[in-house]
């Protein structure tokens, strides 16, 4: 009786914020899925049951399949930089004798981070600026005018300039998380390891590596997941464009629901963003409780 | 949360779908106005306002105004929503979705307006603006025809406009040249001015859209008309006029003869290309009246040497040469609002010949469609010109991206990026719209 009645205190303590998260994560979850069976003309306020008209037209549609392909793109380029690199590079900083240089250089890779995505975005948009922006004066500087562009105004260059962008704004970040597991890792297993007579090099890969896998795990789902939910950074340097050519799942949605109007269609995309992450979120969990690093 | 319950809830969310999807019935917007329009105002209460004048210098006019009718009407309290260009195109969709708009909210003309007429989301103010009304009489016809579906007048024309090309008198000279009579003189001119040390046409297309007001003024000049009203519609559309593909032609020449930016112009913006014209360093800039005080406010560009015209026409054109591209701005009064009859005395206040003089006025420079509104005296020289060859225009070509629907606009915009980048030819793009069209039938 004393069990049950503690169950329902327990209950009711965290109700509150059930509720909450019911109201405003998982019921505009279930209602999109909802919107995505509908032709909705928002005008009248009609809404049409057509099944999974969206969902085809889904497949058939050209700009789908592309935005799709940017944020694949966009998750392999990120784990490369933010994941691989961003790992070595917080070994490297580690290995550096000086605590006060470590501190130096953590702040140094991170300040790009403390910079929202809307604003770095605005201030690549500047530097990739094909008139005033600094970075064509700096390649004719150095001699290397014929490689001068419009680096966003191009269907070739568009999506890599804006992806380059967001690997110098969450490199820091992710460097600082492998910063704070390399320091985790006891100094006599690198000892030992010198001890036995291994390089910098193996102690990186035999050492370093596998007790920072747990880290290594979790920033490539985070990396991923993040990968499938870009948004703000296109939205300001190229609104996805030009022809499409830098649209990702996020601004195609909006496109169709804001700027065609299609906004079951937009649903149907929604939908299909939300199965990725999720099955991402699943990986995630299931990586993290079977990689633990115990010492 | 675990797998097994991320699966559970998964489960859980597709059974809901269905459950939602046989549910749903949509929540039909009113279809009459709530309140009689005629009827005399109760000076009472919020009345909400949705604008396009966020920003220097535009928004303090309506925040006067509020202030002035509130002073004048104690008891109402005017609530002010200011957005921009483009963020009001989002903010009236969400707004219009979960129909929440307000009293009063900005429109374009064409297919944009036109969806709030056919949603029943504007209320039909023929009686209280129709031409033959004592509010009516104080609009120019064109201006007031313009928000005219079926025979009913549905909008309140505040400013008109138009697009010119913008130039800059003392670089002609330098160059030697005069304003061009054809397209295919404004072409050639732009090698002169190169030689005289500036870029010919600063041009910026970041957003896409200002490529389709060049586009659609060529369509008006190479299209005949009345195929290309039939083309804006999905319904009749057939888009196979030859005019289409010389217009995208000539567009591209001059993207490629008279920038320098040439095929990266998609990556500068409106406003670069709108400085480099105002601070002297490009000899042309097509642009809007609404923006005229703009280049020449606090700018190397004296309002002496600031001159317009409109974009020349093209030689052999099948479409008519006299089509001027532009199209007035107004408000909408929401059908469901109970105080329909005080926003209509609110935007009587606003169109009033003082208010509208003041509109006309620098800084803010909107030509007001109120007859007698623009004058010498109340307006810039060039504002001044302009409107009174967008009143003088038989016709006038409304904007590509609101004439049309969505999907064909979109697919236009998108067209018009890749013949900059040439990433498309002009039959690429045309068969990209023809497919857009079709689908959206």
């Amino acid at each position: 009786m004393r069990t049950i009645s503690k169950r329902a205190l327990g209950l009711a303590w965290v109700m509150p914020a059930l509720v909450l998260v019911g109201v405003f994560v998982y019921f505009p979850l279930v209602e999109n899925l909802g919107f995505s069976t509908l032709k909705w003309d928002i005008y009248s306020g009609s809404q049409e049951y057509v099944g999974l008209e969206n969902y085809r037209d889904l497949i058939d549609d050209p700009v789908f399949w592309s935005s799709f392909g940017n944020n694949v793109l966009y998750a392999v380029v990120s784990i490369a930089f933010q994941v691989f690199g961003a790992l070595v590079l917080a070994a490297l900083v580690e290995s550096i004798r000086s605590e006060r240089w470590q501190r130096r250089l953590r702040a140094i890779y991170f300040i790009p981070s403390a910079i929202s995505m809307t604003v770095a975005g605005l201030l690549f948009y500047f530097i990739y600026e094909p008139n005033l922006g600094p970075l064509n004066h700096v390649l004719q500087a150095v001699g290397l005018g014929r490689f001068d562009h419009s680096w966003l105004g191009q269907e070739t260059t568009a999506m890599p300039a804006i992806i380059a962008m967001s690997q110098w704004q969450g490199f820091g970040y992710s460097t600082l998380l492998f910063a704070v597991a390399v320091q985790r890792i006891p100094s006599e297993i690198y000892h030992a390891a010198a001890l036995d007579g291994t390089g910098p090099i193996r102690r990186f890969l035999h050492v370093t590596v596998p007790l920072v896998r747990e880290m290594t795990g979790l920033m490539m789902m985070v990396t991923i997941s993040g990968a499938f939910q870009v948004f703000n950074e296109v939205m300001v340097m190229t609104s996805g464009g030009p022809d499409n050519s830098s649209q990702v799942l996020g601004t195609w949605l909006y496109r169709s629901g804001f700027v065609r109007n299609n906004f079951g269609y937009a649903a149907a995309i929604a939908t299909v963003l939300f199965v990725i992450t999720l099955g991402i979120a699943m990986a995630q969990l299931w990586v993290t409780r079977r990689r633990r690093v115990e010492w | 949360m675990r797998p097994r319950a991320l699966t559970t809830f998964a489960v859980i969310a597709g059974t809901s779908v269905l459950t939602l999807a046989g549910c749903t019935g949509g929540t039909p917007a009113a279809k009459a106005p709530a309140a009689d329009l005629t009827a005399a105002p109760d000076y009472s209460g919020t009345l909400s306002i949705l604008t396009k004048f966020a920003g220097e210098p535009l928004e303090p006019y309506f925040q006067k105004l509020a202030a002035e009718y509130r002073q004048a009407h104690p008891g109402v309290k005017v609530e002010l929503i200011q957005e921009t260009d483009q963020s009001i195109k989002d903010k009236t969709k969400t707004l219009t979705a979960s129909n929440a708009l307000p009293d009063i909210y900005f429109t374009w003309t064409g297919n944009w307006a036109e969806n709030f007429v056919r949603g029943g989301r504007a209320a039909d103010l023929t009686k209280v603006i129709g031409p033959g009304t004592d509010w009516g009489k104080t609009f120019s016809q064109g201006s007031l025809s313009a928000f005219a579906y079926d025979g009913k007048y549905y909008g309140i024309p505040l400013y008109n406009n138009g697009k010119f090309m913008g130039y800059d008198k003392a670089a002609f000279a330098k160059a030697g040249i005069k304003v061009p009579s054809s397209f295919e003189e404004l072409i050639g001119g732009c090698g002169a001015l190169r030689k005289a040390g500036y870029e010919p046409i600063a041009f910026g297309n970041k957003d896409g859209w200002p490529a389709l007001h060049y586009l659609q003024q060529l369509f008006a000049y190479n299209v005949p008309s009345a195929t290309l009203q039939a083309d804006f519609k999905p319904a009749t559309a057939k888009l196979d006029d030859p005019g289409y593909l010389t217009a995208l032609k000539q567009f591209k020449t001059l993207v490629d003869t008279c920038t320098d930016t040439k095929t990266g112009t998609n990556g500068v913006l409106y406003t670069s290309a709108q400085e480099a014209f105002a601070d002297g360093k490009a000899a042309m800039y097509y642009q809007e009246v609404l923006e005229f005080d703009n280049a020449t406010a606090g700018h190397r560009l004296s309002e002496e040497d600031f001159g317009i015209f409109p974009l020349p026409v093209p030689q052999g054109g099948a479409g008519a040469p006299e089509v001027l591209e532009g199209a007035p701005e107004g408000y909408l009064v929401n059908a469901a609002s109970p105080r329909a009859a005080l926003a209509i005395d609110f935007m009587k206040f606003v169109t009033d010949t003082k208010n509208a003089k003041t509109l006309s006025a620098p800084p803010y420079g909107q030509p007001s469609t109120v007859i007698g509104a623009v004058t010498p005296e109340t307006s810039s020289k060039a504002v001044y010109e302009g409107i009174g060859l967008v009143n003088r225009a038989p016709r006038l070509a409304a904007w590509l991206d609101t004439v049309t629907v969505p999907e064909v606009a979109d697919a236009w915009l998108a067209g018009g990026e890749a013949l900059i980048t040439g990433g498309k030819t002009p039959e690429q793009v045309l068969d990209s719209v023809r497919q857009a069209s079709a689908s959206a039938k």
